[in-house]
């Protein structure tokens, strides 16, 4: 019995997101947490398969869940007639990294974003066609959907690998400062306020979870408590991004739907999460 | 032509089996007023027109009852030149096959659409004709309007479309995962003759594509204002800051007007509004403040070159940022700068050497060779020109206010500042003949329009006769 506590724990969260997202689906007033909740539980749902079923079907699914975000980017930028070769280009560069990670080829994962899509984008743009202006934009406005959506979040994929609860204690710290994001957000009128705020609030929770759960995520008190003290201020990061991304895009926050900002809106607090994160495990703790 | 046939089960079951889904997960789609299709049996569903993916999202909304007694409009050469496309279309669809800009007299190509409503058949219209530019509408055939004539009671549903014409646009035939948006208006229906008919329907879609579920963002691409720049040049003394003050606030009633002055200040609805503060503003403001305060004509020269400097930095900077209609500006860097030159030029400057000068200092005249007599003269001018500070901007309206020398100083005691180290009555008297001349050469040379009022009247009779100048001149413009 004891033996399975955190797989059975792991089922318990996922019973509760489950019943709260059939809960809100029936539900009839609509609630600026839903659609957060629906990644979180998606999340949660590519552990489950990681520690059930097989490591590889959770790694799709975060390549599905890769592929949803840049179609909703894409969908927001402004593309030219002549970057639809490019932009097929960028779609098939989730199969291929996610292929690496599914074979757990570190040094090639790690190289296929930054290098071979990186290589591969300006070469389609220029194939695509003759027009020369703003050829510059879109290979950077492509390159930098690749690297947020895919090889960040390909970053929690490569965690899975690792321990699927390292990667499950860091969706539940970020789940956290997001959490306390949210409620703050009304508190305070400046906006450093709300982040200093913000963070020293999270960070206490966050340490207290991270050291509770040290004896299943395997990482030890020291590297928990400065991952702890780290997760706040990147969230926070990646927020403070975020805001600047969607405001450029037109992203409305009181429109927010699939394809319309919802997506980049919910997976913004992993930009720098995810990454710093793995490779401060890898460094520290491999 | 008779009403066609149904669409097969196994059609049907292709719809909804393979294409829904793959629509659904593969392109996405976010659709908006779906209650606006429940409890319609038939109708003439009519949108916009962008690519080829339409048709299908239109089928996308349909009720699984409703796919196979519903046909699409097409055009038949278009569609059959491909044998495997038309037979696809044909067993998927099931169009009603028109033939566009046909003209005979035995041919109607509404008898076929006619045929399938009198069937109870509902009919997929796109009233523009033909796939457009993308992202655009254009206008509405008449073909719907009189269609609809005969038909006063049939519901016709507006659906407005974006997003397939990013994801299948009519230019490449490669598609694309990209979200597609689809607005559903209310049934309408419509009387009148067949122009109003379409012409409504027109209008109901553009209301449609107004909505705030159809709203693409567009990056903003700022486009350098344009603004006029209108000058108010005379000596201290002359009361053309307070003039200046007083035409933006005026001409800020209609427009958009920065006035660059001893601040800077943005006028609008006749009312100044706060603006987001600019470096180079703090810098000019802190060498002017320091220009009025040294004791030596000597020390004075280069801090007012900076300030004139900045000044004119500034007209294009407040352009950037402010975008205004209408610039007024206290003084011009360019022509104040010529008068100097004029006034400490030991011999009397002829109107060529100004004219030559202005037009080396504004970058308007290229041809101008660096061995020309005026740099000798003026070695101050190659310095300018090495430095690149050449691209001084000529105003587009100049209002010279002139008064005589000894009612300037009367004014500056009046207002009971210290007297600056160059404001002496002779040298007043001799800036005010380099300004006349310069004004002289910007209208003779440069052909801007420049107005000389008499300043020793009254300021309101000076004001009016500003305003109607610069108020003629800016009319002139905008037609």
């Amino acid at each position: 019995m004891f033996k399975n506590l955190p797989l059975i724990t792991l089922i318990a969260v996922f019973g509760l997101l489950s019943a709260a997202r059939v809960y809100r689906h029936f539900g009839r007033r609509r609630f600026p947490f839903d659609s957060y909740l629906c990644y979180t539980w998606l999340f949660f749902l590519t552990f489950l398969c990681a520690e059930l079923i097989s490591y590889a079907v959770s790694i799709w699914i975060l390549a599905v869940i890769s592929f949803w975000a840049i179609r909703e980017y894409f969908s927001l930028i402004n593309i030219r007639l002549q970057d639809r070769v490019a932009l097929v280009g960028a779609y098939l560069s989730i199969p291929f990294m996610y292929y690496f990670i599914q074979t757990e080829w570190y040094g090639m994962f790690i190289v296929s974003i930054p290098v071979y899509a990186f290589l591969a984008i300006p070469i389609l743009v220029a194939w695509g066609g003759k027009e020369t202006e703003g050829t510059v934009f879109s290979i950077g406005a492509i390159d930098f959907g690749l690297f947020l959506f895919v090889f960040c979040i390909g970053h929690v994929a490569y965690l899975i690998s690792y321990s699927v609860w390292m990667a499950a204690l860091l969706i539940l710290n970020v789940l956290v400062c997001d959490l306390i994001i949210f409620l703050v957000r009304h508190r305070f009128k400046s906006a450093a306020a709300r982040k200093y705020c913000s963070c020293l609030s999270a960070m206490p929770i966050v340490m207290v979870l991270s050291l509770a759960l040290s004896t299943w995520t395997g990482i030890p008190p020291i590297h928990s408590t400065i991952l702890a003290l780290m997760t706040p201020v990147l969230v926070q990061m990646g927020h403070h991004v975020g805001r600047f991304v969607e405001a450029d895009l037109g992203i409305q926050e009181d429109l927010l739907v699939p394809g319309r900002g919802q997506i980049l809106d919910n997976l913004q607090s992993l930009f720098y999460a995810a990454p710093v994160m793995f490779h401060y495990i890898r460094y520290f703790l491999k | 032509m008779s009403a066609p046939s149904r669409i097969s089960r196994t059609a049907v079951a292709l719809h909804l089996i393979l294409l829904r889904p793959f629509m659904k997960v593969f392109c996405g789609i976010n659709v908006t007023g779906l209650e606006n299709l429940e409890g319609l049996d038939q109708a003439i569903i009519i949108a916009n027109h962008n690519s080829h993916l339409d048709v299908l999202l239109l089928y996308y909304l349909l009720p699984a009852s409703m796919i196979c007694r519903t046909h699409p409009v097409a055009d038949q050469p278009y569609f059959s030149r491909s044998g495997w496309l038309y037979g696809l279309v044909n067993f998927l669809l099931k169009p009603i096959w028109v033939t566009r800009g046909k003209r005979a007299r035995d041919y109607d190509p509404l008898s076929g659409v006619k045929g399938a409503v009198d069937d109870g058949c509902s009919v997929i219209i796109f009233p523009e004709g033909t796939r457009g530019r993308p992202g655009e509408m254009e206008h509405f055939r008449s073909g719907i309007g009189r269609l609809m004539e005969q038909y006063p009671n049939l519901p016709i549903v507006p659906v407005f479309l974006t997003g397939p014409e990013r994801a299948l646009p009519k230019a490449s035939a490669l598609l694309l995962p990209l979200w597609n948006n689809i607005i559903i208006g209310p049934p309408q229906k419509c009387v009148g003759s067949h122009r109003e008919i379409t012409q409504q329907l027109e209008s109901v879609l553009v209301d449609l594509s107004k909505s705030e579920q159809a709203r693409r963002h567009k990056r903003r691409l700022q486009k350098p204002s344009s603004a006029g720049c209108l000058a108010i040049l005379g000596i201290d003394g002359s009361g053309k800051s307070a003039i200046s003050a007083t035409m933006a606030r005026r001409f800020s009633e209609s427009m958009r007007v920065c006035l660059v002055s001893d601040e800077l200040r943005l006028f609008e609805n006749g009312r100044a509004r706060d603006i987001q503060p600019l470096l180079s503003e703090k810098v000019r403001q802190r060498i002017s403040a320091y220009a009025k305060t040294v004791g030596s004509l000597k020390q004075y020269k280069i801090p007012k070159l900076a300030e004139l400097l900045l000044r004119d930095r500034l007209l294009n900077e407040s352009r950037r940022w402010y975008s205004p209609d209408l610039i007024v500006m206290d003084s011009s860097p360019l022509l104040n700068l010529m008068a100097w030159s004029v006034l400490y030029d030991q011999e009397e400057l002829d109107n060529a050497a100004c004219s030559t000068a202005l037009g080396i200092l504004s970058g308007l005249a290229k041809d101008v060779s660096s061995s020309d007599r005026i740099f000798k003269r003026f070695p101050e001018l190659a310095r300018m020109k090495q430095l690149g500070l050449t691209r001084l901007s000529l105003p587009d309206m100049v209002i010279l206010i002139d008064v005589d020398s000894a009612t300037a100083c009367q004014r500056i005691e009046a207002r009971g500042e210290q007297r600056q180290v160059h404001e002496t009555d002779e040298k007043l008297d001799r800036l005010r003949r380099a300004y006349l001349q310069v004004c002289e050469v910007v209208r003779t040379d440069w052909r801007v329009p420049t107005m000389i009022i008499n300043g020793a009247r009254p300021l309101e009779g000076v004001m009016e006769q500003a305003l109607q100048f610069a108020r003629e001149r800016i009319l002139n413009e905008g037609s």
